[in-house]
């Protein structure tokens, strides 16, 4: 690799200079143009999205493969829809790291002053940081949770259960798995931007889907029963399975409500910091 | 043209820049000097509006940064060497930047070229070496072709070709009619870029003076002068209202007279002269001794040294 390249003379650019009054203004089109650019410029992107997909659909198919035969037997009371995506149980977690790189990675190299500076409008950029990730993980999350359907219940119908696909419930989570990623993304952006810190936002976040989230369901009577529910890990998940595993759960359109609601009031905390704060 | 009004920032009960005011114009090099920790970098991070302002304004051609319409149209920057995502092309981020503010495509290539950086252009920036970040920088401050260019201590760890180049750039832009407003920790390197020199010491303005004013007032020479009737030499020169110290090996300082005003002293007086000579300050010196009130860590090079070490 060269590391010195050629010496040109002192720069001389072009005479013609803008003062501003030009044509060239900074509008949300062209923030959002070039977050988008960000986003798909660097790795980081590629290997969430392939690990998000890989494990969403190769552990379905696992759990499908491997639970099948005894799922089809007499014995078994579990809900056989709860299988069609569970890969996405792990999935998820890509879908949350990717959420909070969106807005870590700008902190961790201080690029953050290069984006203010291009685009002062803070709102602005959160907002196009929001699209851009929402829209990414909706069509992405969508595909992946659909694929995962098929797989596994490829699996299921080779022991005579499977799903039929035109059911109503299949079809609301081949979209829902999308929803609720892009939701969740929409999460990890507004920790990532709260706590500006990858490995910290990582770590709060999934202890905040996979433990607190199981863990208040310890508590006892309605307190408990409700807290299970309003969790953020626990009141997005029934959109994105065919059947839960737990029954007492919000129903998908209530739960992911509910979990967009969180998700939006967190994001619009880290904004208000976000705009007040120094870069 | 910048101008701050009463500029504060304040950090809890530490205030890193007191109401501090300045005005740079175009047209010339602002050098911004002041040790390290002086508040140089919270300045022109306000400037950019990256840090909010705990008291006073600054604006950029009248008006708040936030404000400014298209804001690498009109400003440009090298804040810090590495404010790039190290998994990024040169390219790429020079793109992405680009389409903030509407700049088209082919200008990413022409500041690519200007700053040489051709050969690497579509490498990850992860790998460049401190001298490359520093030229994508610049690369990225020249995008919009502003009027106005901020540079943070730009020579900060390059090689002096490196340097060298920098400060021919820095030069041409200002030849141009451009503001540019450059920060420096080094007096030598402010006596060779800039044109107006802003020395800031513990937050607050301490100079605000012409390169050429401050070198003329603080390059004075004084003469040394060495002879075996010391005593009676200095004696000789205060009568003629001459300001003397004592060097360290016993010769004289004198300050305000001419090596010719002094050998005519002594020769009237019969006095012998073993040296006579015209010593010139530097203007490092003047800048520490401009700021060595308001330096925030002394290295305390005055400690007795143990004995037997």
């Amino acid at each position: 690799m060269t590391t010195s390249s050629t010496l040109t003379p002192p720069a001389s650019p072009p005479v013609a200079r803008h003062d501003g009054s030009g044509g060239a203004r900074l509008t949300f089109g062209r923030i959002l143009d070039a977050e988008w650019t960000k986003i798909r410029t660097v790795r980081s992107t590629v290997w969430t999205l392939t690990s998000l997909f890989v494990l969403s659909v190769g552990l379905t198919a696992l759990i499908c493969f491997a639970a099948a035969g005894e799922l089809a037997g007499e014995a078994a009371d579990e809900p056989i829809g709860a299988f069609a995506t569970w890969g996405l149980m792990f999935g998820q977690i890509a879908a949350l790291v990717l959420g909070i790189l969106v807005a870590t990675s700008e902190y961790s190299s201080g690029m953050i002053r290069t984006t203010l500076a291009a685009a002062p409008r803070r709102w602005s950029v959160l907002a196009a940081k929001t699209t851009v990730i929402t829209t990414l993980l909706l069509v992405l999350g969508a595909i992946t949770s659909t694929v995962a359907i098929l797989a596994g219940n490829f699996f299921l119908d080779r022991e005579g259960i499977g799903l039929t696909l035109s059911d109503p419930d299949v079809l609301r989570t081949m979209v829902g798995g999308g929803l609720y990623l892009a939701v969740l993304g929409v999460f990890g952006l507004g920790l990532g931007l709260l706590l500006r810190h990858t490995a910290g936002a990582v770590t709060v976040g999934i202890a905040l889907i996979f433990v607190v989230g199981n863990l208040v369901g310890l508590i006892p009577g309605a307190a408990g029963e409700w807290l299970t529910k309003l969790m953020p890990g626990n009141a997005g998940t029934t959109m994105a399975t065919v059947e839960s595993f737990n029954p007492d759960l919000l129903g998908p359109w209530t739960g992911i409500g509910v979990f967009a609601g969180e998700a939006a009031l967190l994001l619009l905390i880290a904004g208000w910091l976000f705009k007040r704060r120094d870069a | 043209m910048i101008t701050a009004e009463r500029l504060t920032k304040r950090y809890g009960d530490k205030t890193a820049v007191d109401a501090i005011d300045f005005t740079v114009r175009p047209g010339a090099v602002t050098g911004f000097l002041g040790p390290n920790g002086a508040g140089k970098s919270t300045t022109m991070r306000m400037v950019m509006g990256l840090d909010h302002p705990s008291g006073g304004r600054v604006t950029v051609n009248g008006r708040a940064y936030r404000d400014l319409p298209a804001p690498l149209h009109e400003v440009g920057a090298l804040l810090e060497a590495k404010a790039i995502h190290g998994g990024r092309t040169a390219y790429n981020h020079l793109l992405w930047l680009a389409k903030t503010n509407g700049i088209p495509r082919r200008r990413v290539d022409e500041v690519i070229g200007m700053v040489g950086l051709e050969a690497v252009a579509r490498k990850r920036s992860g790998g460049f070496s401190l001298g490359m970040g520093q030229r994508l920088g610049i690369a990225a401050a020249l995008l919009g072709d502003p009027g106005v260019l901020l540079f943070d201590e730009p020579v900060n760890g390059l090689d002096p070709e490196g340097i060298r180049w920098i400060r021919n750039l820095i030069r041409s832009l200002a030849a141009e009619g451009r503001t540019v407003f450059v920060s420096s920790h080094l007096m030598s390197e402010m006596a060779l870029t800039a044109d107006h020199l802003l020395v800031i010491g513990r937050g607050t303005i301490i100079a605000d003076t012409d390169m050429s004013d401050f070198i003329a007032r603080n390059s004075a020479a004084h003469v040394r002068v060495r002879s075996p009737q010391g005593g009676v030499l200095a004696e000789a020169l205060r009568e003629r209202g001459w300001a003397i110290r004592r060097d360290d090996d016993g010769a004289l300082l004198v300050d305000g007279a001419t090596p010719e005003q002094i050998g005519d002293v002594a020769g009237s007086r019969g006095l012998y002269l073993h040296e006579l000579s015209t010593v010139s300050a530097s203007l490092e010196e003047a800048f520490m001794r401009l700021t060595a009130d308001s330096v925030e860590y002394h290295a305390r090079t005055d400690q007795p040294v143990p004995a037997g070490v």
